[in-house]
C-alpha cells in the first residue's frame, strides 16, 4: 500500500544520492512495485482482522462509530477519484450520499424491494446522476464546479426536508439489515461487514486505477489536458465518466447508510459536503488511503474526544489549521515524511548527474532511431493483442502521397480578421514541411485545425487522403496524427518516462475497462512492460534517457521539450505536428534535434515543423509554407520559397 | 410590493456586505474565506461586549469593525499565506479556513456563552413610511451603508493606482510581482478589506439579530450564495447578488410560504448558474470582442 516510487528504492544511486527538498512525496506514480503486492495483502488481511474484531468482540458503540467512519471512508475516497485524479472539487457528494440512501429507504419501504437488489439500483442511479452533474464540468471547472455542485446538495436537502414523501425534517426510517446466515455466525455483526467490504471494494478500485496506464492520462486531463487530448484521449468523457463512477461509490455509501436506523435531511445538507471534501485534503489528496485517514480522524475525533464541546471544537478546528497548514499535503504527507526519515527511503530518485544538453546526454547510449520504433510498432500489429497496435506504421513506399491537405481553410476566434483566411496547405507523406510566418500568422492557429483542437469555419481538410470526421484531437491522434506544444504541455507530477507514457494511451487496447482491475490483470502485466519498453525506446531515441525516472517539474526546458517529443512519436504516428519544437533551445540542442527530425523522415514519418528562425527551417525541411497575416505567402521546396521575393520582403526583411 | 422589496433590499444589502468581503479576499488571493461569516460575528459579540460595560456605542462600534478587520487578517496569516505558499492552486485553504471558523466560533462561545445577548439598539426603534411600506430606521441606513461602501469600493478599485494594482495581483500575481506590486501585503489588505465589510454588515444587522456566536453560520452561507448570483469576476457584483438575494427571500416568504426563503432562492440559483456559469455579471469573452471591435478602428488611425 505504501505509495512509494520503487525503482528509485532498489537502486544503488537512491541511497548514494539525497534528493533535493522538492523531491516531492508525490513523484511516486504508484505503479509497477514488485514488492508491493505482499504490502498490499498484508495491509489488506490487517484490514480484515480489524474488521473481524469490532464485528465480532466490540461494542454495539464501537461498532456503530467505525460504521459511520467507513461510510465516510467511502465517500472520501470516492470524491477523492474525482477530485484527486481529474480536479473536480464536487460538494455534491452529500447530495449524492443522500440520493443513495433516500432511495434505498424508500423503495424498501414503499415498494418493499429487495436489499441487494437495491445496492446495485443504487449505484446505478445515482451513478447516472453523477454523469448528469459530470456533464457541468465540461461548462465550469474549478471553484464553480464546486460551486454548482454545491448547490445540487442544496436542492436535493431542500427537497428532503420540505415534501411530505421524504418525511420533512423528521426524516424516515430505514429497512434493517439481515444478519449472516448461521454457518457464518461467527463473523459478527453482517451490517459493518458488508460496509467494510465496500470500502475495501472502493479503496481497491481507486488504488487499481492508480496503478494503470490510465493514470497518468487522468492527471494529464486535469494539469494537460490538450496534452491529453493529442494522445488521443477522449478527455471530456473520461471526466464525465469518471464523475460517473465516483458518484456510483456515494450511492453505495447511501445505501449502506439507510440501514444505520434512520435518516434525516440534516445527515445530508452542505456542510457534509463539505466535511467529505476536508477528509480528502486533511487525509492527502489523490492518495486514496489518506482520505481514509482523514475520514476516520472527522468522524471518530469528536465521538472519542470526550472534553468541554467547546472546547472540543476549537481544538479540532487547530487541528485542521495545524496539520494543513504544516503538511499541506495532509495525513498522507506525514506517514511519507515520517516513512522516509525511519527508513531513509526518498520517494524520487536523485537527479541524474547529468551534462547539460540533451544532445550530450544523447551520446553516452546509441540512438534506437526510428527502425527500431518502427519495426515495434510493425510487431505490435501482429499481436493485436499487444500494446503497440499502431496498425499501419508509416509507409515509406509512397512518398508521393499526401499526409495533410488542406484546401481553401477559413477560421476567425471572433468577429474581426480571420486568423487563417483561405488557406492550402499540403504536406506530402514522409517529407519535413515547414510552416513559417511572423508572430501572429496564423501558424499555431493552422496546426490547431490540422490538430483537431479547432474546426474550420471553410475549407476541407484531408489526412492521408480522407477528410477528418467530427472528431476532435483524440480521433487525430488515433488515426495517427500527434503533435507537441509550443510551451510544454505535460504533468509536472509526473516522471519524464510517465509522460511519455501518456502518448501510448490511444496503443493500450480496452484500457479504460481494465485499469480499475489493472494490477491483477495478466494481460496488463504484458501491456504494462511493453509500454515500460515502448516510453524507454522513444527516450532513448530522442536522447532524453538518463531523464526518464525525474519528475516533469525538475527537468530543464529542453528536456521538457524532448519529452513532448518523444510523447508525440512513441505511439509510432504516420504524421508528427511540432509547434517550434526548437523554441528556447541551446545551439547544440538544436542539432540534436535536427538529426532527429532527420531520422523520423527516413522512417517515412511525415514531420511538419513550425518555426520562427528561418535559418533551421530551410535547411531542415523539403517544403515550407510561408504563412503572413493568416494567408498563404508562398509553398514549395524549400529553396525556391527561400528564393520567393515576397517571402523575403515579408518574411526575411530583406 | 413595495414593502417586499424595500425589505429585501435591507436584508439583501447585509448579505451582498458579507459576500464583498468573500469577494474582495477571492479577488486578491483566489481563496474563499470559509471565516467570513465568522468575521461578522467577531464584530458582533465585540461591539455587544464593549457596549455592556457601558462605552459609548460609537466606540463600541467601532471596536466591532476593528476587531472583525484584525481577525480578517489574522486569517490570512494564520490560515491562507502558509498553504498557499506551499501551492497556489491547492485547495488546502478550504480545510484551514473552516479550521478558522470553528476556531472563532467556539471560542465566541466560550467567552460569551452560547445564547443569544443584548446589543445596542440603535436607530431600530424608529420606523419611517415609505409609501405603502414601513421600514425601521435601521434597516434604511442599512441600505444606504450598503450602497455607499460598494459605490466608495468600486472607486478605489477602479480610480487609484492602490486599486488597480489590486486588479494585477488578481490576474497575475507573479507578473504584478515582478512589476513591483507587493502582494503579499495587497493580500493583508484585502483580507483587512474582508473583515471591513463582515465588520459593517455585523454593526447593522446587530441591533435585529442581538448577539450569539453562531451568526456566523447563517450569514456566512447566505453572503457565498450571494456571491455565487454575482459572480466572483467583479466584488460589486456580490453586492447586487446579495440584494437580488434578499429581495428573493422575502418574496418567497410573502407570496409562497415562510418555509419556502429556505429553497425558492437556490432554485434561481440553479437556473443563473445553469444559463451564467459564473454569475450574472461575468462578462463573456463576446461581449468583450465587440468592445474590441469598436475600438480597433480608433487605434489603427492613431
Amino acid at each position: 500500500m505504501a505509495e512509494t516510487e520503487s525503482r528509485g528504492l532498489v537502486s544503488a544511486e537512491a541511497s548514494a544520492a539525497p534528493a533535493g527538498p522538492e523531491a516531492d512525496v508525490r513523484a511516486r506514480a504508484g505503479r509497477r512495485v514488485p514488492w508491493r503486492e505482499p504490502t498490499l495483502l498484508v495491509a489488506v488481511a490487517g484490514f480484515l482482522g480489524f474488521t473481524y474484531y469490532v464485528a465480532h468482540d466490540g461494542s454495539l458503540y464501537l461498532q456503530g462509530l467505525i460504521l459511520v467512519a467507513a461510510v465516510f471512508a467511502i465517500l472520501a475516497v470516492s470524491l477523492d477519484l474525482v477530485a484527486g485524479m481529474v480536479g473536480l472539487y464536487s460538494l455534491g457528494h452529500a447530495g449524492l450520499f443522500a440520493l443513495g440512501a433516500y432511495g434505498t429507504t424508500l423503495l424498501y419501504n414503499d415498494r418493499h424491494w429487495n436489499l441487494f437488489v437495491l445496492l446495485p439500483t443504487s449505484m446505478f442511479g445515482v451513478g447516472l446522476v453523477g454523469l448528469l452533474l459530470g456533464t457541468l464540468s465540461l461548462r465550469v471547472s474549478g471553484l464553480y464546479f464546486a460551486i454548482t455542485t454545491f448547490i445540487f446538495t442544496l436542492v436535493i436537502t431542500v427537497v428532503a426536508s420540505d415534501f411530505a414523501f421524504t418525511g420533512g425534517y423528521g426524516g424516515l426510517i430505514g429497512p434493517i439489515f439481515p444478519g449472516f446466515p448461521g454457518w457464518l455466525d461467527w463473523l459478527g455483526q453482517s451490517l459493518l461487514w458488508c460496509c467494510m467490504a465496500l470500502l475495501l471494494l472502493a479503496v481497491l478500485l481507486s488504488l487499481g486505477l492508480r496503478r494503470s496506464p490510465l493514470y497518468p492520462v487522468l492527471l494529464a486531463i486535469r494539469d494537460a489536458e490538450p496534452f491529453a487530448a493529442a494522445a488521443g484521449a477522449k478527455t471530456a468523457l473520461l471526466k464525465i465518466g469518471l464523475f460517473g463512477v465516483s458518484a456510483a461509490l456515494a450511492g453505495a455509501a447511501g445505501w449502506v447508510f439507510s440501514f444505520q436506523g434512520f435518516i434525516s435531511p440534516g445527515q445530508f445538507n452542505w456542510t457534509v459536503s463539505v466535511n467529505i471534501l476536508v477528509m480528502v485534503i486533511l487525509g492527502g489528496i489523490n492518495t486514496t488511503i489518506g482520505p481514509v485517514l482523514g475520514a476516520a480522524f472527522v468522524s471518530i475525533f469528536p465521538a472519542q474526544v470526550n472534553i468541554n464541546p467547546f472546547w472540543q471544537e476549537v481544538l479540532f478546528g487547530g487541528l485542521f489549521l495545524g496539520v494543513i497548514v504544516v503538511y499541506p499535503a495532509g495525513f498522507w504527507g506525514l506517514v511519507e515524511a515520517a516513512g522516509a526519515r525511519l527508513f531513509g527511503l526518498l520517494p524520487e530518485r536523485a537527479r541524474p548527474q547529468l551534462p547539460a544538453t540533451a544532445a550530450a546526454a544523447a551520446e553516452p547510449s546509441a540512438p534506437v532511431g526510428v527502425p527500431r520504433l518502427v519495426a515495434a510498432a510493425r510487431e505490435g500489429a501482429r499481436h493485436p493483442e499487444a500494446v503497440p497496435a499502431a496498425a499501419d506504421g508509416p509507409d515509406p513506399a509512397s512518398p508521393g502521397r499526401l499526409a495533410v491537405e488542406c484546401r481553401g481553410v477559413r477560421f476567425a476566434y471572433g468577429p474581426g480578421a480571420p486568423a487563417v483566411n483561405d488557406v492550402d496547405f499540403l504536406v506530402r507523406q514522409g517529407s519535413i514541411h515547414g510552416l513559417i510566418g511572423p508572430n501572429g500568422s496564423g501558424k499555431t492557429t493552422l496546426v490547431n485545425l490540422i490538430a483537431g483542437r479547432l474546426k474550420p469555419q471553410a475549407g476541407t481538410i484531408e489526412l492521408d487522403g480522407s477528410p477528418v470526421g467530427k472528431g476532435g484531437p483524440a480521433a487525430r491522434a488515433r488515426a495517427g496524427f500527434t503533435r507537441t506544444f509550443q510551451a510544454p504541455v505535460l504533468v509536472r507530477e509526473l516522471s519524464v518516462a510517465d509522460n511519455v507514457g501518456v502518448g501510448l494511451y490511444s496503443r493500450i487496447p480496452r484500457v479504460v475497462p481494465r485499469a480499475p482491475v489493472w494490477p491483477v490483470l495478466p494481460t496488463a502485466r504484458r501491456d504494462g512492460r511493453l509500454m515500460r519498453e515502448r516510453a524507454a525506446d522513444a527516450l532513448r531515441f530522442v536522447g532524453a534517457d538518463g531523464w526518464d525516472r525525474s519528475r516533469i517539474a525538475n527537468v530543464p526546458h529542453g528536456i521538457q521539450q524532448l519529452t513532448q517529443l518523444a510523447a508525440a512519436v512513441v505511439a509510432g504516428p504516420r504524421a508528427v505536428i511540432l509547434d517550434e519544437p526548437l523554441a528556447g533551445l541551446s545551439p547544440t540542442e538544436v542539432e540534436h534535434v535536427a538529426t532527429i527530425l532527420g531520422e523520423l523522415k527516413s522512417a517515412g514519418m511525415s514531420v511538419i515543423l513550425i518555426e520562427h528562425q528561418p535559418r533551421f527551417v530551410f535547411a531542415l525541411c523539403d517544403e515550407v509554407t510561408v504563412l503572413d497575416a493568416g494567408e498563404v505567402v508562398a509553398a514549395g521546396p524549400a529553396a525556391e520559397v527561400r528564393e520567393n521575393a515576397r517571402v523575403r520582403e515579408v518574411y526575411l526583411g530583406q | 410590493m413595495l414593502q417586499v422589496i424595500l425589505s429585501g433590499l435591507a436584508t439583501g444589502a447585509v448579505y451582498g456586505l458579507v459576500a464583498m468581503g468573500f469577494a474582495v479576499a477571492f479577488y486578491v488571493t483566489r481563496v474563499i474565506n470559509f471565516a467570513e461569516g465568522q468575521l461578522l460575528m467577531v464584530a458582533v459579540m465585540v461591539a455587544a461586549a464593549i457596549a455592556r460595560t457601558g462605552a459609548w456605542t460609537g466606540f463600541a462600534l467601532a471596536g466591532g469593525v476593528v476587531a472583525a478587520m484584525l481577525a480578517g487578517v489574522g486569517t490570512y496569516l494564520v490560515a491562507v499565506r502558509p498553504v498557499l505558499a506551499f501551492s497556489r492552486f491547492s485547495f488546502a485553504w478550504l480545510v484551514s479556513t473552516l479550521g478558522v471558523a470553528l476556531i472563532l466560533q467556539n471560542v465566541a462561545a466560550i467567552i460569551w456563552g452560547p445564547t443569544s445577548r443584548s446589543f445596542p439598539t440603535l436607530l431600530n426603534g424608529h420606523g419611517v413610511h415609505i409609501g405603502s411600506a414601513t421600514l425601521t430606521v435601521q434597516e434604511l441606513v442599512t441600505i444606504g451603508a450598503a450602497v455607499a461602501v460598494a459605490v466608495s469600493f468600486e472607486v478605489v478599485r477602479k480610480r487609484t493606482l492602490f486599486g488597480k494594482a489590486g486588479m494585477a495581483v488578481a490576474y497575475d500575481p507573479e507578473m504584478a510581482s515582478a512589476l513591483g506590486a507587493n502582494t503579499g501585503l495587497m493580500a493583508v489588505i484585502a483580507f483587512a478589506g474582508a473583515g471591513l465589510f463582515a465588520g459593517i454588515a455585523g454593526i447593522l444587522i446587530g441591533p435585529i439579530t442581538y448577539s450569539n456566536p453562531y451568526l456566523g453560520d447563517t450569514y456566512g452561507i447566505a453572503g457565498f450564495v450571494a456571491l455565487m448570483i454575482g459572480g466572483t469576476e467583479k466584488p460589486v457584483g456580490a453586492m447586487v447578488g446579495g440584494l437580488i438575494l434578499g429581495i428573493l427571500e422575502e418574496a418567497s416568504k410573502s407570496v409562497i410560504n415562510t418555509q419556502a426563503s429556505d429553497w425558492f432562492p437556490f432554485v434561481v440559483v440553479v437556473v443563473i448558474l445553469l444559463l451564467m456559469p459564473r454569475g450574472l455579471f461575468s462578462i463573456g469573452p463576446q461581449l468583450r470582442g465587440i468592445g474590441r471591435l469598436w475600438r480597433r478602428p480608433r487605434a489603427a488611425v492613431s
